[in-house]
Parts: structure tokens; sequence; C-alpha cells
């Protein structure tokens, strides 16, 4: 949460006082939703537990039995959101992480043009190789006995 | 029941105003309570009817005794009423039992017993013991649900940042239009190669949409045949294997049973790769655009001989062509085989067509050996385009500098030719150093040697003779060597340079210069330089190599201190009475016995008209012998023996 939030912040100190002014209602906005599910949860919660009286005369059974339900529910859907809060805390990570992304994006570009060099330099390396394997193999072959016996008897 | 049906419509909830005060002020009736509205739709809950229904019971009992058309049948009804109004009453007595809202007149309640009391509270204390068994399991459910849900969520996300390191990933602003979609995109173009200016459709598949798949995982939806890759055939050669000389990647399908974080690396891994074939085939499709683009600018070594959607053939010259397509790659096999089968065939028709000359006939080896690796041709093409467009384009946007995107305009368009160019220069090469080697492999004290020039479009050989070494000569000075011996044998060298299609033979010996032995200024001959043509260049070189060896010979018989003379390709030596007894050297390309032959002439001076006139291949006639082909050693004895001839005729 608050890497989201310094995140939002630290993205917008740069540009513009609006961008700041936005990002920071966008945070206050958001520790409201989490505010209000997580009371939603409490509150449902002490209601399940009052409830868990047994009353004298004992009647209204059915009733209560639905409340409870009801209340159940209504904090399971409380911890959904704020799953789903969370779900768009990372998206915005993702979308909005320039700093940590551009190094990396910086990290690789360096690996890649070192691995560009060394495959040059490897690749002039296998060229010079051959080519001296070549003048060695034809100066063998030039001057081998082989190629003498070529000469035809006159 | 009777037919009419009671139906009781509720008041609209519409808040009605009550009354007005002096002050304005607007008074509402009070809020129901809860309690109060439940009790209030207890109430509204008619009873009347039943008792009246009673009455109208005992009414119609009474009358039906009378008839008898089936004495069961009013026992029935009898008892069917009566088994309605039984579950009436016992509805009533629950309600009232569980409301103590509603009480039935006249009748008080009765105090409970103890035990009844104590047997209500335990049976609700059970009941509520069950609702929270029930809640509770509830609970655990919804909990388990949420732990998979967040576990998803962490993996889905964890591959998303993942991919996110490599690769544009956007979000779609607007709401998904596929259900499995997730609402983010890939985005592979890359259009930093593109002026700003000029307006460029992406390709069809740089968007890949990113999904879950059925475990939850991020799947990305790449469409089926979408991603094709350049290929670069001869025409009218079949390649030894279609699928084996392209290393496609095949990926395998996602393993789903694999789970946990290995099984995570593993498909992040195999996403990665299938984005990366996919960023490549928007590579190849790009570069066909380019070359597309440059074919049709005419310059020089392209043409252009046939084009269809997705293919470019080009002529080099030579008999040769090429072309250019972009095919499915082996992802989807059965239609690229058909696809690639079909682009043989049609090349194959083609080339008869074009070129009007079958393929050799013959040697298939010499085929194969004149027909350079067309894989690594198409890497060439690939780099090239890679190099000079993509690159430098990045180049351009770093600096920004308007003379580089001058110069890059001006050199773009050459990059075909270029690449046209070098082919058939790779071609033409190897057809010279055929002939190359077999006017070596002829002439057994020639070498050759390659000087790999690491630029395409030139190639060069020298074609050295050693000689052997001379009587030893306390008068011979030790002249400089411009080249560098071993072990002080001389030589000498013949440079042959291939620039694109022309030859040029550069060396010692001079066939036409009037070379007068100089001396101490053996290094300083002349060198000559001149072009010639592949059919010309065997014969060309062993007449170069013969007036060489001749050349030496005449240096050697005047080292001894015979006075002989040099022409082209013969060094004669004067007898008595005017003889010349000459040394010829006869060169023949195609003789498979050697490519020099030396033969003796003796002819008086009389005979020179004759000469002119008669046949050289006469070996039987006595001014002509054929002495064979000869080494150098056997020639420097044969030219000893043939001083030792003149000074013995010249002392009588």
């Amino acid at each position: 949460m608050n890497r989201g939030g310094g995140a939002a912040l630290g993205s917008g100190s740069g540009p513009t006082a609006a961008a700041t002014a936005s990002a920071a209602q966008k945070q206050k906005t958001l520790l409201q939703r989490v505010e209000t599910d997580i009371g939603n949860i409490v509150d449902n919660f002490n209601h399940l537990v009052n409830v868990a009286r047994v009353n004298d005369p004992p009647v209204r059974n059915s009733q209560e039995a639905f409340m409870m339900e009801m209340r159940a529910s209504r904090m399971v859907q409380a911890a959904d959101s704020l799953l789903k809060l969370v779900s768009e805390l990372k998206q915005t990570a993702i979308f909005s992480g320039f700093a940590s992304l551009n190094d990396h994006v910086e990290e690789r570009i360096k690996e890649f043009d070192q691995q560009v060099e060394k495959s040059d330099r490897l690749l002039s390396k296998i060229a010079e190789e051959a080519a001296a394997s070549l003048k060695e193999l034809e100066s063998c072959y030039y001057s081998s006995a082989q190629r003498a016996n070529q000469i035809p008897e006159p | 029941m009777d037919g009419k049906l009671e139906v009781s419509i509720d008041k609209l909830p519409v808040k009605r105003l009550d009354h007005i005060e002096e002050n304005g002020a607007e008074k509402y009736p009070a809020d129901v309570s809860y309690e109060e509205k439940r009790l209030s739709l207890i109430r509204r809950i008619d009873f009347a009817w039943a008792v009246e229904k009673d009455d109208k019971k005992k009414e119609k009992k009474s009358a039906k005794e009378s008839s008898t058309p089936w004495q069961w049948q009013s026992m029935v009804e009898n008892l069917q009423l009566a088994h309605q109004e039984l579950s009436v009453i016992i509805d009533l007595i629950n309600t009232v039992e569980a409301n103590d809202a509603v009480t039935v007149a006249s009748i008080t309640r009765p105090k409970p017993l103890p035990h009844e009391h104590l047997s209500d509270l335990a049976v609700s204390a059970a009941t509520k013991l069950q609702c929270f068994r029930h809640l509770g399991k509830y609970f655990k459910q919804s909990a388990k649900a949420l732990d998979q849900q967040v576990a998803k969520e962490a993996r889905f996300y964890g591959a998303l940042i993942r991919l996110q390191q490599n690769w544009k990933v956007k979000r779609q602003r607007v709401a998904a239009t596929a259900p499995s979609s997730e609402g983010f995109t890939i985005d592979l173009f890359d259009n930093s190669i593109y002026d700003p200016a000029s307006i460029v459709r992406p390709s069809s598949i740089s968007t890949v949409l990113v999904e879950r798949d059925s475990a939850g995982k991020l799947a990305i939806c790449v469409p089926p045949k979408s991603s094709r890759s350049l290929h670069f055939t001869f025409l009218g050669i079949q390649p030894n294997t279609i699928q084996g000389e392209s290393c496609k990647l095949n990926p395998e399908p996602l393993r789903e049973s694999e789970d946990g974080p290995a099984g995570d690396d593993e498909s992040v891994k195999k996403t990665h790769s299938m984005l990366r074939e996919v960023h490549r085939a928007i590579f190849d499709e790009q570069v066909f655009d380019l070359v597309n683009r440059e074919a049709f600018n005419p310059s020089v070594g392209v043409n252009v001989t046939g084009i269809q959607e997705n293919r470019l053939q080009l002529s080099l010259g030579q008999g040769t062509s090429v072309s250019i397509s972009l095919e499915l790659s082996s992802l989807d096999d059965q239609s690229s085989e058909r696809l690639d089968r079909q682009n043989f065939e049609t090349a194959a028709l083609c080339s008869d067509l074009l070129n009007g000359v079958k393929p050799e006939e013959g040697k298939p080896d010499s085929l194969k050996k004149k027909i350079p690796n067309r894989a690594c041709y198409e890497v060439y093409l690939q780099q090239i385009f890679h190099e000079h467009v993509f690159v430098r384009s990045k180049v351009r946007h770093d600096s920004g500098a308007v003379r580089a995107s001058n110069q890059s305009a001006k050199d773009g368009p050459n990059l075909l030719s270029h690449f046209c160019m070098s082919l058939a220069h790779r071609i033409f090469s190897a057809k010279v150093l055929i002939e190359l080697e077999k006017v070596v492999s002829g002439v057994p004290y020639l070498q050759l040697m390659s000087h790999p020039a690491w630029h395409s479009r030139t190639s060069s050989w020298t074609l050295s003779m050693k000689i052997p070494p001379s009587i030893p000569n306390s008068n011979r000075t030790s002249t400089p060597d411009v080249y560098p011996l071993k072990h002080s044998i001389p030589a000498f060298r013949t440079k042959v340079v291939v620039t694109d299609n022309s030859i040029k033979v550069e060396g010692e010996g001079a066939p036409n210069v009037v070379g007068l032995f100089k001396g101490a200024s053996e290094d300083i001959s002349s060198i000559n330089r001149y072009d010639c043509d592949l059919a010309d260049l065997a014969v060309i070189i062993l007449q170069q190599v013969a007036s060489q060896v001749i050349r030496w010979l005449h240096e050697e018989a005047l080292k001894v201190g015979i006075k002989v003379t040099r022409d082209f390709l013969c060094i004669s030596f004067e007898l008595e009475q005017g003889e010349t007894l000459s040394l010829v050297a006869h060169v023949d390309p195609d003789n498979p016995e050697g490519c020099i032959s030396w033969w003796l002439v003796v002819d008086d001076g009389f005979s020179e008209e004759r000469k002119l006139h008669s046949d050289f291949y006469d070996g039987g006639s006595e001014y002509r012998k054929f002495l064979g082909y000869l080494s150098l050693d056997v020639l420097y004895s044969t030219l000893m023996d043939l001083v030792t001839l003149c000074n013995g005729s010249a002392a009588h």
C-alpha cells in the first residue's frame, strides 16, 4: 500500500502539481475504500456474535438465521472487494513503476550490447582461425608427397 | 378453497405528508420501525375465512348427505376438506407458537412448564448452533476460494510483471471485448525505424492478447498461422531438407499439470519464446517489405523477374535466380509443407521458363559447389537490413541528426543491390576458384593460396611457383627480396583478384614486355595487370606461368654464360650453322595429364616459313620432339644438357 502510494507520489512529484494532487486524491480514495471494507467486515462480525445469544423466550429463530446468513455473505463480499483493491494496486504498480522498469531495460540493453560485442569478437576469431587453417592446409596439401606423386612421369 | 382469490395491495412506500406547521415545516408520519412493520404484516393475515368456511362446511355436509350417486364420494370429499382444515389449524398453531404477537382470542397463553421451557431453549440453542456450523462451513469455503483467487492473482501478476520486463505491456482502457481477456495486450511493434511523419500500418500480429487459461495462469493468445518467416531459396535447386534447414522453434503446448514455481517459470519461459517468435516474424515481415520497396527502385544488380503476394523473384545473371518469400513457419506443419512444395514446384517451372537452360547436368557435386549455402544468405539478408535500417534508425533517434537520416536515405536503396551483387560475386568467384583449381591440379609445381578478403564482393588468390635453387654461383649477388622467401627459395607469384564480376590478373613475367635481364634487379621486373574473362582465365594463367618458367630458364642460362634468346613461350639456343634449338612451352588447360607441356624444336634458319604453315601438333616431325609434362627440376637439368650441347657445338 505504501509502495503503491509512494510510487504514485514519486511519479507525480516530477511533472506537475496537478499530477501530484491527483495522485494524492487517488491514494485517499483507495484508503477510504480499504477502511470501508474493513469496517464492514468488523461490523458484520460483531452482529454475528451478538446474535449468538439464545433468547428468552426462544423465538425469531428463522429471522435470526436469515440475518446471520446475510451478514456472513456481506463479510465475504467485503473481503472480495478488498482483494479487487489489491489487484488494482498491482496493476498500478505494473504500469507505473517506471523507474525500476527503466533501470531494468537499460541493464538489459547493456547485457545485449555486451553479447553483441562478444558475438562479433567470436565471429572474427572464427574467421581468423578459419583463414589461418585454410592457409595451413593449403600449404600442407601443395607441398605434400601426395601432390608430388601426381607429377606424371615423362 | 373457493374460486375467488382475495388480493390485498400494499400502500405505496411514498411518504405522504401528514401536516404542515405554521412555520412551514413539513411533518411526515414517523417511520414505521421494523418490528411494527412485521407485526402489521402478520395482523393482516385474515383468518376469518377459516371461520366462515367451517360454517359453510357444516351446511354442505348436511346438503350432500341426501344425494347418493356414489356413496364414497362424499366421504372422500369430506376427508379432503377435513384434511385441509387440519392443516390450516396446524399452521395457525405453529404461527401462534412462533410469534407471540398473535394471540388467540379468549384463550390465555398457558404458562410453559419448566421442562417445556428448557426444551424450547435447547431446541433454539441447537438450531442456532446448527446455523453457526453452517456459517462456519460457508466461511471456510469462501476462505479457501479467496485463497485460491489470491494465489491465482499472484501467479498471474507475477508472470505479467516478468513479461513486462522484456515486452511492452499495455492496458486497455475500454472494457475488454473478449470474455476471457484480461484487458492487457502486449505490443510487439517497433515503430522506431519509421519516420514519425510516415503513416505505417502495424502488422496484424503485432498485438497479442493476454488472457487467463483454464488454470488461471497467464496465457497469450497468438492467432494461428500468423507467424511467417523469411525464406531465401535458389530456384531450380531442391534443398536437402525443407524442415531441417530452418531451425524454427516448435513451442510445446503448456503442460497444465505442472504447478508451483517451477511450472510457472517454465510457462513464463515458453511465453517468452512464443512472443519472441512473433517478434521475429514481425521483423521478417518488415524486412520483406523493405526488400520489396527497394526492388522497385532501379538499381544495379537487381532484376525483378517475378512478383507474388508473398514472394519476390530476382535474377542474378549467370543463369541463377533466387526467390525471397514469406512463408509460414513450421508451427503449422501440414499447411506449411504444402506451401513449400507448391513453392518449389512453381520455382522449378519458373526457372525453366526464365532461364531456358536446364540446370547443370552431370556432376551434382559441382552444382552444389557452385551454389553457396542458402541459409547463410538468408541470415546475411536479414543482417544487412537489420544493421543498416534498424540499428541506424536507432542511432538516428538517439543523435537526432538530420545528416544521418539523409545518409541512410541514400544508402538505403543500395542494400538489396549490394546483397544481389554479393551473391552474384560469390557464385562467380566459386566458378573462378574451380578454374584455378583445375589449373593448379594440372601443373604440379604450382600452388594456390587463398586470401580471404573480409569484403563480400572481393576475392583474391595467389598462385605461386617455387623455383628449385640453381647451381650455387659465387657471382650471384644476393638481391633484396620483395616477397618474403622461405629458405631463400625464389618464387614467382601471380595474383588473381575478383571484384564483383571482373577478374584482374597481376603477375610477374612479361608476355609482352621487352625484358632484358637486368642483373641484380630481378625484383624490379615488370608486373603486368590485366583483366580477363572467366573463359580465358585458365589459358591466361597458364601462359603467365609458362612465361615465368621461360624467364627463369633464360636467367639460369644467362648465369651460366650461354647466349639465349627468349620469346613469348620459347627459349632458343643458337647452334652452329645458324640452327636454333628451342624449348617451347605449350599450354592446354583441358589436358588431363598436365596443362603445360614442353617441346623441343630444332630448325635451321631456312625453314622459318615452313614452320609457320606446318601443323603444330605433328609430333612425329624431325623438327619437333615432345618432351612431356616436365617438372622444374627436370626442366633445369634439360636446360643444362642443352647448354652443354651448345657449348659442345660452339667448341667445334
